[in-house]
């Protein structure tokens, strides 16, 4: 009898215990406990490592911590357009925005973002043990104030690279014709000259046996914004023109005559380079965007081009969207004679280093439970799987990753150029009027590529447009 | 007096929703048209500029091209459309087989939103990849690219347009000719008129108020297409097919001049109704005055 009410004590005891002592599962459970029930609102770019966001991390999170996670994925002139109105009108809905390199800027003018830095060091009950701010690659430091703190988790990250076809380049018939027509050998382009040699040797070459084959691609869009970017971000760079030509230290100069770039010889010199390609690019290239030039090359319509990272993975290993699986190689952009030296010894960049991050507007009513999302997604160990499924290494440790690995040989050392040469990349100019100068300029700048007004003249035009919106913007004085 | 009160109550929740959602952010356009307000800038205040938003419009070359641009696009979009609709509800209107599955498929176009029409019409007219290029070129030698000619970008952001909403004035118009009395036709062939005598004396004065009716709404629709445009041209090549809506977009939104923008809204609008108001005047108030005497 009094074994059985020992027993029974006992029993009583433990399932006391068990009610009153926490779960100590780990730390998600425990940390999205209080949170239960809440649903988080994302909206973002329709891209891979969104969509790896929305349909593999968030229910992944979802399923730890009890905290649904909805994300959003459209158009991005539409995720702008609802991230912005959201936080101006401090309605709420959104608890994370994607944020590019180009738009953070003005989102930290308007005190739009929370400091997750500061809002994990005044809650560490919110702070998870496997997330370090440390352990992102040097990308995160677009996303960080003046005092190094955070306002974005980077989700995405790639530069933009030059590919080339290796079967083209490596075979012997070609090579010995482009030799006969040049006197070199035939290699990855290192200076815009060889670029060009290489680019009108194809595009004849594609004409003369009736191939579908041209020299080169051009985001070269006659009136969408991707052109005045490939442009800016990806051509005039190489020149020796960094950061649009426009002189934040003094005065926001765009202009030669007042110590800008905008209009220099190296620009125009650059522009006249980048139109003669376009001219011998396929014809979709007067209206391709972003990704056409990714689609132009896997369609194997071009011997080489300067293509975004993001398309590079895909184009090199998805052989149902690509046509030129295994034959891609990735090389640094061509520059001229002295532009890399600079950019090696700290004084400018080679191109740009795209990508964006996960920040958390200040008008969210979850904050809270958006941190332990965002910390969720930073952590090393969900960072390779998603390096695969959309190419973007945001995390130092991901490059070690067996799988990152094995990818990096599929795409021809990609992933090792972003490790080690990535530096010589930079993300969009701190300018918090990104769009405002585009649009004053661009109208012009579409003139230039229709032939409508010279080259020269269009870039003296577009440095005083500049330069006048600035003053508009009160930012010039 | 009771019946009143009760008429007003029933008005209550209409009147309600109109001044949520139409009269009141039409004041804050208004009033936003009245200041300089860039929350992007340097000074994101909004600062009361008198009239200067409407003073820089009549010297904004980009903004009157841009209307210059819609206006063409609009006189011949609609044009077509309604020639085009009234022939196919004509067609429509007579018996042959299969027509109940024409007419549904004729209606199409119309189910399809905006954005859509405009990347199937991109993938369409695209050199490398659109059936449209490649028929041309085989068929007659013609090189089609969007990109570099602004005629063709234009012609074709009309057709997109003729393509989208032709259905709507069939539809319109073969109800109206549906409702037509029989008596007069009989009558007018009695008296011997012909096709046409019969098409501008009796058919023309009879479904005058569908045409007009069907006319406003697609100038009201063709003078704010936006979307299907920014999908096949993005506004391009250069400015050639930067209609009204798209400037508008622009400039509110990537350049964020929510000022001036709020003030080309407004003039916009203003267009639009004396647009409307003189086509009124021309085909049905002259005409009742003419009546009258």
């Amino acid at each position: 009898m009094i074994r059985k009410s020992g027993i029974g004590i006992a029993a009583l005891a433990i399932g006391v215990l068990t009610s009153v002592i926490p779960a100590k599962a780990d730390f998600w459970s425990d940390a999205g406990a209080k949170y239960k029930g809440v649903v988080l609102h994302g909206v973002t770019e329709s891209t891979p490592p969104s969509n790896y966001i929305k349909d593999v991390l968030a229910p992944e999170f979802e399923k730890k911590t009890g905290i649904k996670v909805q994300i959003e994925t459209t158009s991005w002139d539409q995720m702008y357009d609802k991230a912005i109105k959201d936080m101006e009108a401090k309605t709420g809905i959104y608890d994370m925005v994607y944020i590019e390199q180009d738009i953070i800027y003005a989102y930290l003018a308007r005190n739009f973002l929370i400091d997750i830095s500061k809002a994990l060091k005044d809650d560490p009950s919110l702070k998870a043990p496997e997330f370090d701010e440390t352990h992102f690659t040097t990308f995160a430091n677009y996303f960080k104030n003046a005092e190094g703190n955070l306002f974005g988790i980077p989700m995405e990250a790639f530069i933009k690279v030059y590919l080339y076809r290796t079967d083209l380049f490596n075979d012997p018939k070609i090579q010995e014709a482009f030799k006969k027509e040049t006197g070199k050998a035939l290699a990855p382009a290192k200076t815009h000259e060889e670029y060009t040699q290489i680019a009108e040797f194809f595009t004849k070459y594609g004409k003369d046996n009736g191939l579908e084959l041209w020299g080169t691609t051009a985001q070269a869009h006659t009136g969408h914004p991707a052109s005045w970017y490939e442009f800016f971000e990806s051509i005039a760079p190489t020149f020796g023109v960094y950061n649009w030509g426009i002189d934040a230290s003094n005065n926001y100069a765009a202009s030669v005559k007042n110590g800008g770039q905008m209009n220099s010889d190296k620009a125009k010199a650059a522009i006249k380079y980048w139109l003669h390609l376009r001219d011998i690019a396929p014809p979709e290239s007067a209206a391709s965007t972003w990704t056409e030039v990714g689609t132009t090359f896997a369609a194997g319509r071009v011997a080489q081009g300067l293509v975004y990272g993001e398309n590079a993975a895909w184009i090199a290993s998805d052989a149902e969207k690509s046509k030129v699986v295994g034959n891609v190689g990735v090389a640094l952009p061509p520059t001229e004679a002295d532009v890399l030296k600079e950019v090696e010894g700290g004084k400018g960049y080679l191109g740009y280093y795209d990508g964006g991050a996960f920040g958390l507007p200040i008008t969210s009513k979850n904050k809270e439970a958006a941190l332990l999302f965002l910390q969720f997604i930073g952590q090393d160990s969900v960072q390779p799987d998603w390096a695969i499924a959309a190419p973007r290494i945001t995390n130092t440790s991901t490059y070690d990753d067996p799988k990152v690995l094995d990818m990096d040989k599929k795409l021809n050392g990609y992933y090792t150029m972003l490790k080690d040469q990535g530096k010589l990349f930079a993300g969009a100019p701190p300018f918090p009027f990104h769009a405002q100068v585009r649009e004053a300029t661009a109208p012009i700048f579409y003139k230039i590529l229709l032939g409508e007004v010279g080259p020269d003249e269009g870039l003296d035009q577009m440095a005083e447009a500049a330069e006048t919106e600035l003053k508009n913007l009160g930012y010039r004085k | 007096m009771r019946s009143n009160t009760v008429g007003w109550l029933m008005l209550a929740p209409t009147i309600a929703i109109l001044g949520v959602f139409g009269i009141i952010p039409f004041l804050y356009v208004l009033y936003v048209a009245f200041h300089q307000w860039n929350p992007f800038g340097a000074s994101p205040d909004m600062i009361y500029n008198g009239a200067n938003n409407f003073r820089r419009l009549v010297f904004d070359a980009e903004f009157l091209t841009s209307i210059a641009f819609t206006m063409k696009f609009a006189f011949f979009a609609v044009l077509s459309e309604i020639a085009l609709g009234y022939l196919l509800a004509q067609l429509f209107m007579k018996e042959f087989p299969g027509r109940g599955f024409f007419r549904t498929i004729h209606t199409l176009p119309l189910i399809v939103a905006p954005i859509v029409v405009g990347s199937v019409w991109r993938l369409m007219t695209t050199p490398s990849i659109g059936i449209i290029p490649y028929l041309l070129r085989n068929w007659f030698g013609y090189d089609l690219n969007i990109g570099r000619d602004a005629t063709t970008a234009f012609t074709l952001t009309v057709i997109m347009d003729i393509w989208h909403w032709t259905p709507l004035v069939t539809l319109t118009l073969l109800a109206a000719l549906l409702a037509l009395p029989k008596e007069p036709f009989e009558q007018a062939q009695i008296d011997g008129a012909n096709r046409r005598q019969i098409f501008w004396h009796v058919t023309l004065p009879m479904i005058r108020p569908a045409i007009l009716a069907t006319v406003f709404i697609r100038l009201m629709d063709a003078l704010r297409t936006v979307d299907e445009v920014w999908m096949l041209t993005s506004g391009g090549p250069g400015a050639a097919t930067r209609y009204v809506g798209l400037h508008i977009w622009k400039i509110v939104f990537p350049k964020t001049d929510y000022g001036y923008g709020a003030a080309i809204s407004v003039i916009v609008l203003y267009l639009t109704l004396v647009m409307c108001w003189l086509l009124y005047v021309a085909l049905v108030a002259r005409r009742q005055r003419k009546r009258t005497f």
